[in-house]
């Protein structure tokens, strides 16, 4: 899922600032998981902001299950709120960055809308995990290792990204950059031993393909590669 | 000369690391390296250490190339990408440096410039594998190379790091990449260093055996508590606790540094000397242990 978490309302206060008419729009999916932009966090957010003296024309609180950041599912909730939308000043967005984006973009090709759109979530990235800590265990390169070592990714849960075998830096197992963090080469090489298939960590060294992960991608269902 | 040729002559190397500034002042360097002229086989200059911006290892090097003094280029992957990690490699043949110390590298949030992009694109394996492709007359995307570098290709290894079994897999892999010698962490404990060289018989390569001297007996227990890989006995911290004044600290930690280079001589190839602002106690370990020039 999309890790988020919530922006200050002090912040969010400022890009307010001079616009007295907003719409908020909330996420389905990730952001309700995250308790940062699910139906209640709307609601939460509606009081906080009239309670600063805005005037709230629409607090769109999304079901569960329905994605802010998938399109078709958007633009049919969105036809619902055209004229909110039409008379407000700003609209706040209580989902990740690519739910904002794809609202945005909405907005302005489906309707001709040119409204200002601000994010009252800072997005965190791909995390699995729940139902109250999340972690970061991928970091979405575009050429899956995993089958190298042992299904734990050290492109992600090693600080350094080293793909050919532990730093000297851990101490009592744990990562010299944070100390509360397992080293994720000590689990591979605990892995791999168990599996016997330690001989992988004597071979050639591997590179990484960093051309798999220019940016920005974009693919379709059902694409290889 | 370069260590390699002095490993094949069974020479007893010692290297001493040396630190440049922060600033342009490299005078302060420079007379460091100059004090240990005749005395050691080379100099090895730090990339950053502990990711503290300062003055490049490679002008370094190439200073003291020029005064003379043979140089270690270390090189390490944290803040260049494989296109500049190759292209200062050419650099330092094209200035005349040959030994090269390839390593990962400390991550940036350790530093004094935690906001910056820790690069890693390489490690400290793939880095060597890279640097022979180089003296194989090939970059590392294929293309032939207009004049190829010929290094003396060194890595590191942490003899007491616990569990030793896949820090002696990465040496293996280190070696199968191209590394032709290793220096270590710091030993004080020459048993365990011992016992390490027991678990790395079928691996063939000169090791540099790491020393730092002492200051005080409390940073002996900093290291314990803080550094992986160092394990000060508790015998040794106590001798240095009994030493009370700066000189008489000074004389014990020599004598320390001393006693291990004698005790681990038999199973190594040479010492690397980190002598962290005491580079004049250099002299003095070397003639306590007995190492002449």
């Amino acid at each position: 899922m999309i890790g988020q978490t919530k922006k200050p309302l002090r912040e969010i206060l400022e890009f307010l600032e001079g616009k007295e008419r907003v719409v908020i729009w909330g996420c389905g999916g990730c952001a309700s998981v995250f308790g940062t932009g699910g139906r209640r966090e709307v609601r939460q957010l509606a009081e906080a902001l009239s309670q600063h003296g805005k005037e709230v024309v629409a607090a769109v609180g999304v079901p569960p299950g329905e994605f802010t950041c998938h399109a078709p599912s958007l633009w049919e909730r969105l036809k619902g709120y055209k004229e909110e939308l039409k008379a407000c000043q700003a609209v706040v967005v209580l989902a990740c960055g690519d739910g904002l984006q794809v609202l945005q973009e909405t907005l302005e090709e489906g309707f001709g809308l040119s409204r200002p759109v601000y994010p009252g979530v800072n997005t965190q990235g791909l995390m699995g995990g729940g139902p109250v800590s999340f972690q970061e265990k991928c970091r979405q390169c575009g050429e899956c290792l995993l089958g190298e070592f042992a299904g734990i990714c050290p492109l992600t849960r090693c600080p350094k990204g080293l793909l050919n075998g532990p730093c000297g830096g851990a101490k009592d197992g744990k990562c010299e950059v944070d100390r509360g963090l397992d080293c994720a080469w000590l689990s591979i090489y605990q892995r791999l031993k168990v599996l016997g298939k330690l001989e992988g960590l004597t071979r050639a060294p591997l590179f990484k393909d960093y051309a798999k992960e220019k940016r920005p991608r974009s693919l379709k269902v059902g694409q290889e590669g | 000369m370069r260590l390699d040729r002095l490993f094949e002559a069974g020479k007893f190397v010692v290297t001493v690391e040396v630190e440049p500034p922060k600033g342009t002042r490299v005078s302060e360097m420079l007379e460091r390296a100059e004090s240990l002229r005749g005395l050691v086989d080379a100099i090895n200059v730090t990339d950053q250490q502990s990711s503290v911006m300062r003055l490049g290892s490679l002008a370094s090097c190439h200073l003291l190339k020029e005064r003379g003094i043979e140089p270690v280029f270390q090189l390490t992957c944290r803040d260049r990408n494989r296109i500049a990690l190759q292209s200062d490699l050419l650099s330092a043949w094209a200035l005349g440096i040959e030994n090269v110390l390839c390593l990962t590298g400390d991550h940036v949030s350790l530093g004094d410039h935690p906001q910056a992009k820790p690069v890693f694109d390489l490690d400290s394996v793939s880095l060597l594998w890279t640097a022979r492709r180089l003296k194989e007359g090939y970059d590392l995307a294929g293309n032939p190379l207009q004049g190829s570098p010929d290094f003396c290709l060194g890595a590191v290894v942490t003899p007491e790091a616990d569990p030793l079994e896949p820090q002696i897999l990465k040496m293996e892999r280190k070696i199968r990449a191209g590394a032709q010698f290793f220096q270590t962490q710091a030993v004080y404990d020459p048993k365990a260093y011992e016992r390490f060289t027991r678990e790395i018989e079928g691996l063939k390569a000169p090791i540099l055996v790491g020393i730092i001297p002492l200051k005080s007996a409390k940073m002996a227990r900093f290291m314990n508590e803080n550094i992986a890989g160092i394990k000060v006995p508790d015998g040794v911290i106590a001798e240095m606790e009994r030493a009370k004044t700066r000189e008489e600290r000074r004389r014990k930690s020599a004598e320390i540094c001393a006693r291990i280079v004698q005790a681990v001589r038999p199973h190594c190839q040479g010492i690397h000397l980190m002598p962290m602002g005491w580079e004049d106690l250099v002299p003095e370990i070397l003639e306590l242990a007995g190492i002449n020039p």
